[in-house]
């Protein structure tokens, strides 16, 4: 059973008489032990994923999913308490900023120790609690590869660099044992060094503990590296996902390629001095999202049918959401000799019914 | 923490010398007799004259008269009041305390109410409680003093006849001047009756309390609301949130000091506007305060009690607003020093 | 339907007008702009709008109570006072004086603020963190006994009382001006401007001016709203407007002595004036939300 099943997860608002969906059917699944990307350009909507599942909406969103559990409790329908037990202990969140998720007035010492569970105590007189608590305050810390805790412990944390402030805030989520780590773009506009060590300390987490990551962020490289497999989202719809390696060797919706094209990195025959490839055009805004594949006034295969929304298919458990996906002949995927197709998925597909009839079986 | 300390003050010297300076040039600034601007005695004869001239060192130069004028201050020495005669001293340490209970009390009030009403609101923003506090709050700072307290007179002493209008007891209640404190002196005195004491010294003391306290704590409601509502959408709140912690417990341990703290000086701001208030509420109310005291003073142009009464509220307001501001920057860890709280 | 739904012309407003929009959407705020310039057009159109004389003492209606109690009668809208002037009049006058004074006080106190607050933040040095300290001090000050030593000095009479109000108000302009001009010049885009050669006036006019409007406009209504409450509170106290000058909280101080008798003359002139600082009040607060919201769109 896989750890966090999300299906169909749409989340929309009602402005005047419209109503705008910032997510769009997002669906994907995160196993035990596994590394997932959450990829996307800023603005995709990844955060509002993140803040589904952890519960931290606004309230002028509306929710609406055909799944959305965790270890196969419904996490839409539960009640508040309920929802707040699992945050407790089982999901922990990184975010982004790491000095803006710490309270200002509080030293860090005792900000660790605060997340930690009441359960990992065991019982005693205060003074062997407060002890007990600055023990495991101490192994946590060395657990992240920070060394000198007593200086560390004592600041503020406008007073600490931000790579140890980054790296504190992860042993802050490690507090609770959890099960699963969502790790909001936590890397941004880290240097390679530090970033590397915090990578590298999320793989050491998942082989040893076993701990489920979700890693969103739209650094390729850093996704690559470590990320077992990967959701690509776009303006609120997922567009492609599956294992990293085999999206890396064969993208099959354009967006992805297009992602892929454009890091650098990843070419190996870019000659130096030539233009870096991109789509042309920006992520739409939320009161201009276009009907259909939201992709479709920047992407260079679209056609026609590319106003109905693509339902979700799969290959060997590669699911991809487009109706002209790249190694595909022209006439689309009718009569397509290039694959091997042995499986074919469908998704219930609300918006235009009479798309199914192109699915074979 | 010395240096901030030694900061403070460094402020706290330069400010109250520069109030005496201010209360030393008052004199030659007020119309009419220098002399008696000064000491409250009119000469009547040149005798007179001289004598007084000599004793504030009228023909030294203005140094001289100066170091005169904080030697009297400290001796206790503050002339007299030229209309009653009374020594300015006794006056005013019978005055004051008055004032200083009334401010007391509403800044009680005004905390113990205020404040947590402003964080309730502010948690639970935009539902129809809030929308109420929010609608009383503006209603309440809105208020013309003076006005609310005739009002009050009007409904609960005039028609409805229960509460007395004026004074701080009734006559027939001879309390011995000890502190100045009403209530301390009840306590002190030891009469049999102190207990009907008491609840008479209460029953006066209600109105002008409300009317000075309810534009005090809409306005710390106001500042308190919005302030827990800006923490609320810090990070380090959702990030709380996210590990799963309990409203409550967030409110304990962060978003209660985070909020109170930054807008402890504002707060502190409001004193000064509390003495305004209860020195405005007093005449109305007859108590027997210093704003009442000083009033008096200007309708009978009595310059040398202007000066003295000035003096000391002055000093006092600033000493306790400045010593306010310091140790708000003192346990203010976040050393946010441009930060400061948004009205 | 369009084929592709391409990037229409999208209208974006700018700041002012987002603040504006979203100023409107609070009604209770358009209401205290409403009766704001209700007020204003009473300071200015008095002599037209009101039906007597103030100053005409008619000994034949004493103490007349309003037009809606049994023996009141319509041609007095609000009763007459203890003289027989009417009192609808006598309102009209006094928050004219009332309002009029209060916006002359604010409007010299912003003009007066503002300028010493930006030559104060123009030229740093560490003096003038000590010259901030001690204004900041000053601002503690309770305004009635600066009120009360002006009169001392200078007599009693609105235009000094409203010299003392002023004197009481500039240093916080001084001051809010102070740290924002500071805190404007260390930023980046200030040093940009700088660099290519700008000099620090240039610089205050057109970079940092337009961006303090909205600071100051927040703080002139909580001025205004003190000071109305400051000019009849002085008045009331009979250290303001004297007579023939007629002012709201001096009303209120000459019907003190008919109010078992004639409630409604203590009511009515502390109406006026609690309605007046209110509608400032909402408006200012009304600004405060919009200018927060103004981009939640």
């Amino acid at each position: 059973m896989a750890l966090l099943d999300i299906k169909n997860l749409t989340l929309y608002m009602d402005i005047g008489d419209e109503t705008v969906k910032a997510l769009e059917k997002v669906s994907f699944k995160l196993q035990e032990g596994e590394i997932k990307a959450l990829v996307g350009e800023s603005g995709s909507g990844k955060t509002l994923v993140v803040k589904a599942i952890i519960g931290a909406l606004p309230d002028y969103w509306r929710i609406k999913a055909d799944r959305l559990t965790y270890k196969g409790q419904d996490l839409l329908n539960m009640t508040y308490e309920q929802r707040r037990q699992i945050m407790r202990r089982e999901i922990a969140v990184v975010f982004q900023e790491p000095t803006s998720s710490l309270d200002p007035s509080v030293k860090l010492g005792e900000q660790i120790e605060e997340s930690i569970p009441e359960e990992f105590i065991k019982k005693g007189w205060f003074w062997k609690r407060n002890k007990q608590r600055k023990e495991i305050a101490k192994g946590l810390i060395h657990k992240v590869g920070i060394i000198d805790h007593k200086h560390w412990l004592n600041c503020y944390p406008h007073e600490i660099p931000s790579d140890i402030s980054q790296k504190i805030m992860i042993a802050m989520a490690l507090a609770s044992e959890p099960a699963i780590l969502i790790a909001d773009d936590s890397t941004r506009g880290m240097e390679t060094t530090t970033k590397t060590q915090v990578l590298r300390l999320l793989l050491k987490l998942n082989k040893t503990k076993n701990l489920s990551i979700l890693f969103v962020s739209h650094d390729l490289l850093a996704i690559t590296s470590i990320a077992t497999s990967m959701t690509v989202l776009y303006c609120g719809q997922t567009v492609e996902s599956g294992k990293v390696k085999s999206l890396l060797k064969r993208p099959l919706h354009p967006y992805t390629k297009a992602l892929l094209d454009s890091a650098p990195s990843f070419q190996i025959d870019l000659a130096p001095k030539s233009p870096l490839k991109a789509l042309n055009g920006t992520i739409p805004s939320l009161q201009h999202l276009p009907a259909g594949c939201r992709l479709g006034p920047r992407c260079p295969n679209a056609r026609k049918e590319c106003v109905h929304v693509p339902i979700m298919r799969s290959i060997q458990d590669h699911h991809y959401s487009c109706h002209f996906p790249l190694h595909f002949s022209q006439k689309g995927k009718k009569g397509s000799s290039a694959l091997d197709e042995t499986q074919e998925q469908e998704t219930f597909n609300l918006t235009n019914p009479a798309i199914e009839e192109e699915v074979d079986d | 923490m010395i240096k901030l300390f030694i900061r403070y003050i460094n402020l706290m010297v330069l400010t109250i010398f520069a109030l005496l300076v201010l209360s030393f040039i008052l004199p030659f600034l007020f119309p009419g007799d220098l002399l008696t601007n000064i000491s409250g005695i009119t000469p009547e004869t040149a005798e007179q004259r001289k004598v007084l001239e000599q004793a504030f060192m009228l023909n030294e130069n203005i140094f001289a008269q100066f170091q005169m004028y904080i030697e009297n201050l400290l001796s206790g020495n503050w002339g007299v009041s030229s209309s009653s005669q009374i020594s300015l001293f006794e006056e005013i340490s019978s005055a004051f305390p008055a004032t200083l209970e009334l401010v007391f009390y509403a800044l009680l009030v005004a905390t113990f109410v205020g404040i947590p009403v402003g964080f309730l609101a502010g948690l639970r923003h935009h539902n129809l409680a809030d929308f109420s506090v929010v609608t009383f709050s503006i209603v309440g700072y809105s208020f013309p003093v003076f006005w609310l307290a005739l009002v009050f007179i009007t409904l609960f002493c005039l028609q409805l006849e229960w509460l007395p209008i004026s004074g701080r007891i009734d006559l027939l209640f001879e309390i011995e001047h000890v502190t100045g404190f009403i209530f301390i002196d009840i306590f002190l005195s030891g009469l049999e009756e102190s207990k009907a004491a008491f609840k008479d010294a209460v029953r006066h003391a209600i109105l002008p309390t409300l009317s000075i306290s309810i534009v005090t704590t809409a306005l710390f409601v106001r500042f308190t609301r919005r302030s827990i509502m800006d923490v609320m959408e810090k990070g380090y709140i959702v990030a709380a949130k996210s590990r799963g912690f309990t409203q409550w417990q967030i409110f304990r341990k962060h978003s209660f000091k985070n909020a109170l703290v930054p807008i402890l000086p504002i707060l502190a701001l409001q004193i000064s506007t509390l003495f305004t208030n209860a020195m405005i509420v007093e005449t109305i109310f007859s108590w027997p305060g210093i704003g009442n005291w000083l009033i008096q003073a200007i309708y009978q142009q009595d310059y040398p009690a202007i000066r003295a009464g000035m003096l000391v509220v002055a000093l006092f307001v600033l000493t306790l607003t400045i010593t306010i501001e310091f140790i708000t920057r003192a346990i203010d860890t976040t050393k946010d020093e441009t930060a400061r709280a948004a009205v | 339907m369009p084929r592709f739904d391409l990037y229409q012309e999208e209208y974006h407003p700018s700041p002012l007008q987002n603040v504006w929009i979203e100023f409107k959407r609070s009604h209770l705020a358009v209401v205290g702009l409403i009766f704001i310039v209700i007020f204003l057009l009473i300071t200015i159109f008095v002599p037209i709008l009101a039906p007597y004389n103030p100053d005409l003492q008619n000994t034949n209606t004493l103490l007349l109570p309003p037009a809606w109690e049994a023996n009141g009668t319509i041609s007095h809208l609000f009763g007459t006072d203890a003289l027989g002037r009417d009192v609808f009049s006598r309102l009209l006058y006094g928050a004219r004086v009332t309002f009029g004074s209060s916006l002359t006080i604010v409007f010299v106190a912003v003009l007066m603020g503002v300028g010493v607050g930006a030559i104060a933040g123009l030229l740093s040095g560490v003096r003038s963190s000590i010259v901030n300290h001690l204004f900041d001090s000053i601002m503690s000050i309770p305004t009635l006994l600066i009120a009360i030593v002006v009169v001392a000095i200078m007599g009693t009479g609105l235009y000094n009382t409203m010299f003392a109000i002023t004197l009481a108000l500039i240093p916080q302009f001084i001051h809010q001006t102070r740290s924002f001009v500071k805190a404007e010049l260390s930023k980046n885009y200030v040093l940009l401007d700088k660099l290519d050669g700008a000099s620090s006036v240039r610089i205050f006019f057109t970079s940092i001016i337009p961006s303090m409007f909205e600071l100051i406009v927040v703080q002139a209504t909580i001025a205004l709203s003190i000071a109305i409450l400051d000019i009849s509170a002085l008045g009331f106290l009979s250290l303001g407007a004297q007579n023939p000058r007629i002012e709201l909280g001096q009303i209120l101080s000459q019907s003190l002595e008919t109010a078992y008798v004639a409630p409604w003359l203590i009511a009515l002139p502390g109406l006026f004036i609690f309605m007046m600082v209110l509608a400032v009040n909402i408006v200012g607060e009304g600004l405060r939300s919009a200018l927060r919201n103004r981009f939640n769109h």
